[in-house]
Parts: C-alpha cells; structure tokens; sequence
C-alpha cells in the first residue's frame, strides 16, 4: 500500500474529531568494522505509521509498523480508544491547517544508487590506509534513503524525501587515536580520498601525549567538535522553559546574551545544507536566525506555546553557524599558547539553570606555543557555562560542512575551563 | 511459527555455517505528563524479523517487517549476501562462535497483572494525582512524570535447534518537579529505574508519599548552599545513585567488544584488557560485582540472550580483583573462553544483537550495617541520592559526577542539604576507595532502559543494585 492510499484508509475509517497521519519510510543500509574487519553489516527497510487522534481536547496515539489493514484498522481503533478514555488535554491544539510548501528537491541518484559493494570498497580503502600506518580502524558507512508523509484533518498534507551517506572512521595505534567523520547529501562530492587525507593529517601530528596539568586555556575547537557542543545546546534553546525561569535563556530575547561573533540559524536556502520541507507537526520550515551576532532572534516553540502566546512555532531543522576567514595558523598567532581540540566526548549538562555543561576531549588534542604546534597532551575534562563561552570567541574560521545538516566554522575562544585532565 | 523453519532451512540450503531468526514484536505504551496536560498517551508496536547468517567467519543480517513465504526466503538470502560482502574484510581468518547448543524452551517475565491490561484510566488518574501533589507547593512551577509499560514477545530459531518462545515486560515509571525562584531553578526525581514485573508493582508503591519528598527536597535544593573549591572529603552514595556509577566504570569496560575494540568510532574502548583478568585490582576486597541475568525483575533476565545461550550467574569482579567479562558467541573466544556467558541483545527486531552489560550488582557487605551506622561514622562527608550530571572518558577510566540530591554530613549527622555537586575520580581509585558496604537488607535495585551503545544505536536496559556504601577521600565540590 502506498503512502497516500494508506492516508486515504485512514481518513475513511478515522472517527476522531481530528487527527495527524505521519509515515517515515526508510531504507538503511549499514556497514561497521574494526579492528581491521566488518563486524556487523545491516541491511532493511524500515516503515513507522503513527496516527494521534483527538475527540475534542482529549488525546490519543498510535503507531505501527505494518501496512495490511487490519493492522492500520488496529491503528485507528487503538489510538481512538486511547483518546476516548483519557483525560481532557487543557493545552490542546488542533491539527495543522494546509500550508504552503516549498518545491520538492529528488535526492541524489548517486546517493539512492548507492550499492554495497560500493560502500564495501571504499571501507577496504580506508583499511589499507590504516594498515599501511600499522594502526586499527574502526567505524561505520550508513546510507540511508527516507521519505516522510503527513497528513491532517484540517487540510494539511505533505511530502519530503531525503538520503545521505555517512561515514565515521576512528584510527589508533598505541596512544594515538583519532577520528573523522563527514555526512553529506549527494555522495558525488564525497570523497572517500579527503577523508583519509585529514584522517591521515590528525593521525601523523598526534605523536605520543605528554600530560598537562589543567587550567583556563585558550582553544582552538575544530568543526567536529564545535558540533558536538551545538547539539546540545539546540536540546536546551527552549522558548517555554526560557519563559518559565527554568533554563538558562529567561527574558534574553532581543538581547546580546551571546557573544558578538556568534550567530546560528537555519536555512532552506543552501543548496548543500539538508532542509525538510515541514516539520513533523506541519509547520513549513522557513529561514530562522535563532542568533544574531550574539543576539537571541528566536528560540524553538512548539505549537502549543505559540498558540497560548500567540507567536510563530519555531523549531531548528537545521544548523549554520556563521563562518569567518581566519586559518588555523593564524589563530594559533593570535595567543601566547593553547590547545586545539578534535573532538568533545560526554557531554552532559551540569546546570540548566546556569547553562553549565561537562565533557571531554577526544580523538587528540595539541598544544601550541607561539603560533607552533609543540606536542600532542593528553586528554581533558572542562566544565563550561556554554553561551559565556561564545562571549570569549577572539576569532571565526572558514565554515565547513560536517553533516549533511550542518556547517560550522573552527573557533579562537579564550579561557576555555579545563578542570581535569585524564590519565591518557 | 512456520517462518522460523523456513528461514533455517534456506539458510542451511544456501550453506550458512550459522543462522538464526528472532520475530519479534515490541509493544510500549507511553504517557507522558506536563504538568497536568497529557501531551503524549501512545501505544507504539513493532513487528518484524532479522536474520543473522554467518559464513566463513563474518556476518550478514537482513530484517524485513513483511510476514510472507517470499519475503522470508529473500531476507534470508540477501543476509546471505551480505555476509559474502563482509567476508572481503574480515579478522584474520574470520570469526568463530563460542560452543553452543540447541535449546526448545520458553521464559516469561513473572507478574500478576499484565500493565498493558489495566485500564489507562487508572494510569493517568495515578499520574494526575502525584503532579497536582508536586504542584500543590508554590514553588514548583514544573511537574513531569513519565510513564513507559514495554513488552517483548520473541520467538527465535537457529540452525543449531533452538525454538525459544521469549515474552519479557518492564515498567518504569517516572517523576519530576522543578522548583523556580527568580534567580534559580532546581529539579528533584523520583527515579528507581524499570522493573521486570507486572503492574502490582506500581500498585504496591506510595507514589503520594514519594511525590511529597520530591516536591519538598526540590524546594530545599533550590534554596540549598553549594560547595566550595574541590576537596578530598568522604562521599557516601545511596543505591540509586551507585546504579548508574557501576553501570558507566564497571559495566561498559567489562564488555567483551569494547576491550577487543569494536566500539571504538563511537562508545569507546577499555582499560580493563585481558591481561588484567585474574590479577588487577579493581576496588577494595569487599568489592564484589556479581552479573547475574537470573536475577528476578532484573531488565536482562530473559531466559536466554540473542545467540539462544542461557541466562547465567558470575563474578565480574571477586574480592576487588577484575574476574571475567560480559561475553556473547562471537566475543567470549577472543579471550579462550570455550562458551559465551549470554550477553547478546538486540533491541528491536531490525537491530543486529551486540554485547551487553548483564544484570550487575554490587554484593551487599556481610557484616551488619546500615545506612544509619555508615553515616553515624562520618565526621565530615557529603551523602548523594539520585543520579544527576554524568560524564567518562571513552577507555571508562576519568569520570565526574552529579547527583539529585546532596547532604552535607558533621560528625555523624546530616546537618544541611546542599547543591550543584560535583565528584571526580577514575578507574581503579574509585572502587578501591570504598570502605563500607551497607548489608542486604538495603540492598536495592535500579533498572536502566535507556543504555545507548552501538552504531546504530540501540537502546539497551539490564537492571543494577547495591546496598548504600562509603568512599573515602574522593575529590569533591561544587560546580562553577
């Protein structure tokens, strides 16, 4: 059963006095190694159909993961029984009306064609990198196709299709170990070469780590690490939680509560940055500065805060960071001494209310001196309140793109928090 | 089910040294609470299938969630082709599976009321009255309470014989509230993790009560003093709080597959290798990790594992020293071991079984002492409940604590709570530090459902325990 026929059955036999349609159909295919060798190789489709219904204000959902009809029937039976018996929802809000959406943009052929052997073979390149190093690799290629369809009571209906490839790639020897890893729309302009090139680069400056004892320092955070830390605070950019003193944000919209050269958004508009067409609550994306040069624009809003606060649902889809044109090297000019960072590991929060956040380095981390790079130290743990961190940026690097969904630049921040360093 | 013999025997037509299948059909039932708006009641099901084929020492794994002669046969043969793909890169001269064999049985969680047969009126109406109690103080502004009921129903086979019939449940029920002044915000939960048991469970406990102490701890933590700069002070940890510690220093680095270095790219390696089987000293002769996925209401007891090898019972670590690990088929002959102690799961039927934390606990001490005696001993220490900000390093060596609530401890007596702590310690020191273990009568268990791992990542739950226990000399303070 297609996609629209299983909306078209739905909306035959769906009782409720409103309900949403959501499907996410996907093909994935997964091939991890290490140690050298393929471990777990994966291949399957996978099919979501979730249906939330409402009689009234009371709610109910269900989902499942099979299209025959007794199965979609159990669908609807057991969502409406659900919502027929729950208690009424004092924040309901109706189901998406049609919108407007942007044109559909068809995956990449060279993506969607991908094959396994395909995927296989440039695994076997990257191995033999590895192993002309005398070093073990380990990792995962994934390519994965997705289409997405939703439909309402009131009118709303969408379609979106998407596919990527991804590759993560860690090399170690001893006490050297670094990782790489890229994700990216259309598998033409990936390249497997690139990769094992800035693997390589990492790899080779890495020679054994020496320990220094922690301290405020300041940083150079490269692209894959910057991301890492990003995500997390996306989690915690909450309107409703800002507004109710119960996160760092409370009353700073409109305000510079982040530093001068800091500044994120979303964007439909950059052909190389994956956008959906709607969120999965049918709000169509659109082009959103969350932060302008330090100044919070907006903060994610789901539907029902919107609506009790009669403002715009906002939710970030997607993440650009704005990029600068100082090199490397001339950021590690620009301080006496620090530190440049791959990779940050178990990140976690500290305190929301403060925005104090925790992790580690990872994947190798240098320390220079007088615009040299001296050694490769061991790793660290820091503990930073993460917007003041971004108050402390002394200089903004070329954006890169690191995931399919997302380009950031490399960051100068001075006085990074380094409160421990780890035994290796 | 007739798919079973049909996977099997194309797998063995098309000259698989191993296969197996496991249908499996995952159910949850979700109701999340808002303060009082129920922004999510679901029932989410998942049915389908995967097939493992291993040949010449590497794997292939299809799952397909169409329940068809023909959809069975090419799933089969397509994990046939995949594993001949992952053949052109395999370890030296391939795998090889720890001795197993067939087993025809079935395992069922013990519970008296199936949760998902209760009426959802009583769920919410359970849900309703603890938040209106949270928000009954004036300072909690946030309430939050989380209630997930999953059942597993499995049927495996493999080539080797085995028809096991699996149909496991768990309940995890979960609160929060959130105290808001002008200047701060704090959170205290109620959070004893899952349990493998039916909804007696949840009708046995005084949520009321519970919800009461919750609001009430959340309102003293926000007006609580913080510490100072670290220093190194005794730390008492209650159960809750040693659940997650022993989950993240002792559980991860003792899977098999993360010391051989198949979880490198992602979770991370370990420092526990095999070289320090027998003779590394992991913590203090009184501490004693016992895996145990028999344990009743533990999250991994199951029966058997996804490899169809039985639940068992052993020494992780045995009077400090770093005994055995946590092994599957594939991983247990890396270190000589001739059988796999069962730690092969997968979560939902499109997942490929990786190795994982058994059922772990800390034994409890064997003289008599309670938590009472343990803190009447302290002349100046800092007591943690909950669990709160966590953090270690990728060889599970360095790691930095939280907690959800924290008492300052004076000469024997709990003299004033306190917030935004913070400990740090590392692999051997932590568990060496420990000097006094609670005995069995407060031994109590945690259950995890949300264990990440894997790439793709799955999520995992076995379930761990301890009787209260005291740290001596750990770095401690408050955050910045």
């Amino acid at each position: 059963m297609k996609m629209k026929d299983i909306a078209t059955f739905v909306d035959k036999h769906c009782q409720a006095d409103d309900y949403t349609l959501y499907i996410v159909k996907s093909e994935n295919l997964y091939t991890r190694f290490a140690q050298n060798a393929i471990t777990q190789h994966i291949d399957g489709e996978n099919l979501q159909l979730s249906l939330n219904v409402a009689y009234d204000n009371k709610t109910g959902s269900a989902a499942v993961n099979q299209i025959d009809e007794n199965s979609l029937k159990k669908m609807i039976d057991t969502a409406q029984n659900i919502a027929r018996l729950n208690k009424p929802d004092p924040e309901f809000v109706p189901s998406e009306k049609a919108h407007k959406l942007r044109e559909l943009e068809e995956p990449s052929k060279a993506t969607t064609e991908l094959k396994l052997e395909h995927i296989v073979d440039g695994i076997e390149k990257c191995i033999k990198n590895a192993r002309n190093k005398q070093a073990k690799l380990a990792g995962i290629s994934h390519r994965r196709i997705k289409a997405t369809y939703l439909t309402t009571k009131n009118g709303f209906e969408g379609y979106d299709e998407q596919a990527y490839f991804s590759h993560s790639m860690t090399m170690k020897k001893g006490g050297i170990e670094t990782k790489i890893a890229r994700s990216l729309c259309d598998y033409d302009i990936f390249s497997m070469d690139d990769l094992i090139t800035q693997l390589n680069g990492q790899f080779d400056s890495l020679q054994e780590p020496h320990k220094l004892e922690p301290t405020r320092l300041p940083v150079i955070i490269r692209p894959q690490a910057l991301l890492s830390v990003l995500k997390y605070l996306v989690w915690t950019f909450q309107r409703r939680e800002a507004d109710e003193g119960a996160n760092a944000f409370s009353d700073q919209i409109g305000k510079r509560f982040f530093g001068e050269n800091f500044s994120m958004r979303s964007l439909t508009t950059d052909p190389l940055l994956y956008a959906p067409r709607f969120h999965n609550d049918g709000i169509p994306t659109q082009n959103i500065d969350w932060i302008d040069h330090g100044v919070i624009k907006n903060m994610q809003t789901d539907r029902i805060y919107a609506k009790q606060q009669g403002i715009e649902p906002r939710s970030i889809y997607n993440l650009s960071i704005d990029g600068g044109n100082v090199s490397e090297q001339e950021m590690m000019r620009k301080v006496e001494r620090g530190l440049i960072i791959n990779s940050f590991w178990y990140i976690r929060p500290i305190d929301m209310k403060a925005g104090e956040w925790t992790g580690l380095t990872r994947d190798g981390v240098l320390y220079f001196e007088d615009g040299k790079v001296k050694q490769a130290v061991y790793n660290f743990r820091w503990n930073e309140v993460l917007h003041d961190l971004t108050r402390r940026i002394l200089a903004v690097g070329k954006q890169e793109q690191i995931e399919y969904d997302a380009k950031v630049p490399t960051l100068l921040c001075d006085d990074f928090n380094l409160v421990d360093v780890t035994t290796f | 089910m007739k798919y079973l013999d049909l996977a099997m025997q194309e797998a063995h037509n098309l000259g698989a040294d191993y296969a197996d299948i496991r249908i499996q059909k995952t159910q949850s039932e979700v109701i999340f609470l808002r303060n009082l708006s129920l922004k999510k009641t679901s029932l989410h099901e998942l049915y389908g299938y995967g097939i493992r084929v291993f040949k010449n020492g590497a794997w292939g794994f299809a799952h397909s969630n169409v329940f068809t002669e023909d959809a069975v046969i090419t799933t089969t043969r397509r994990a046939y082709i995949i594993a001949e793909q992952s053949q052109r890169l395999k370890h030296d001269n391939g795998l090889k599976l720890a001795y197993e064999r067939g087993y025809i049985d079935s395992y069922r969680t013990p519970h008296c009321i199936d949760p998902f047969t209760v009426p959802l009126d009583e769920k919410v109406e359970m849900m309703m009255e603890v938040n209106k109690t949270l928000l009954s103080y004036d300072q909690i502004k946030q309430a939050m309470f989380i209630l997930e009921c999953t059942k597993d129903e499995k049927l495996f086979a493999s080539t080797l014989g085995s028809r096991l019939d699996i149909c496991t449940i768990y309940i995890e029920p979960m609160f929060r509230a959130t105290a808001i002044t002008p200047e701060e915000s704090q959170s205290r939960s109620f959070r004893e993790g899952g349990r493998a048991c039916g909804w007696e469970y949840i009708r046995s406990m005084n949520l009321q009560e519970k919800a009461e102490k919750v609001a009430e701890e959340a309102i003293m933590k926000v007006k609580a003093a913080s510490l100072g700069a670290e220093e190194r002070r005794t730390v008492i940890l209650d159960p809750i709080h040693l659940g997650l510690t022993m989950h993240e220093s002792v559980g991860h680095p003792t899977e098999l597959d993360r010391v051989l270095g198949w979880e490198a790219d992602f979770a991370g390696i370990s420092f526990a290798t095999p070289e320090k089987l027998g003779n590394f000293r992991y913590g203090s002769e009184i501490v004693n990790f016992l895996a145990d996925n028999t344990l009743e209401g533990g999250l991994a007891t199951a029966g058997y594992d996804d490899d169809g090898v039985p639940s068992q019972k052993w020494y992780i670590i045995k009077a400090g020293i770093l005994n055995e690990y946590g092994t599957t088929r594939a991983t247990a002959p890396f270190v000589g071991q001739d059988m796999s102690r069962g730690c092969n799961r997968a979560t939902y039927y499109f997942d490929f079984p990786i190795n994982r934390i058994p059922n772990l606990y800390l034994q409890p001490g064997k003289e008599e002492l309670s938590p009472n005696d343990l803190i009447a001993d302290c002349k100046d220490a800092v007591y943690i409940e909950g669990q709160g900000s966590f953090s270690i390093d990728q060889h599970r060596v360095n790691f930095q604590f939280g907690g959800d609530m924290f008492w300052e401890i004076k000469n024997g007596k709990k003299i004033r709570p306190l917030k935004k702590i913070l400990y740090k310690s590392n692999n051997p020191e932590f568990w060496n530090s420990v000097d006094a273990i609670c005995d069995s009568r407060f031994f109590k268990t945690f259950g995890v459902t949300n264990c990440g791992k894997g790439q793709p990542g799955q999520r995992g739950r076995m379930t761990h325990g301890a009787s209260m226990a005291r740290f001596r000399d750990l770095r401690i303070g408050g955050s910045q």
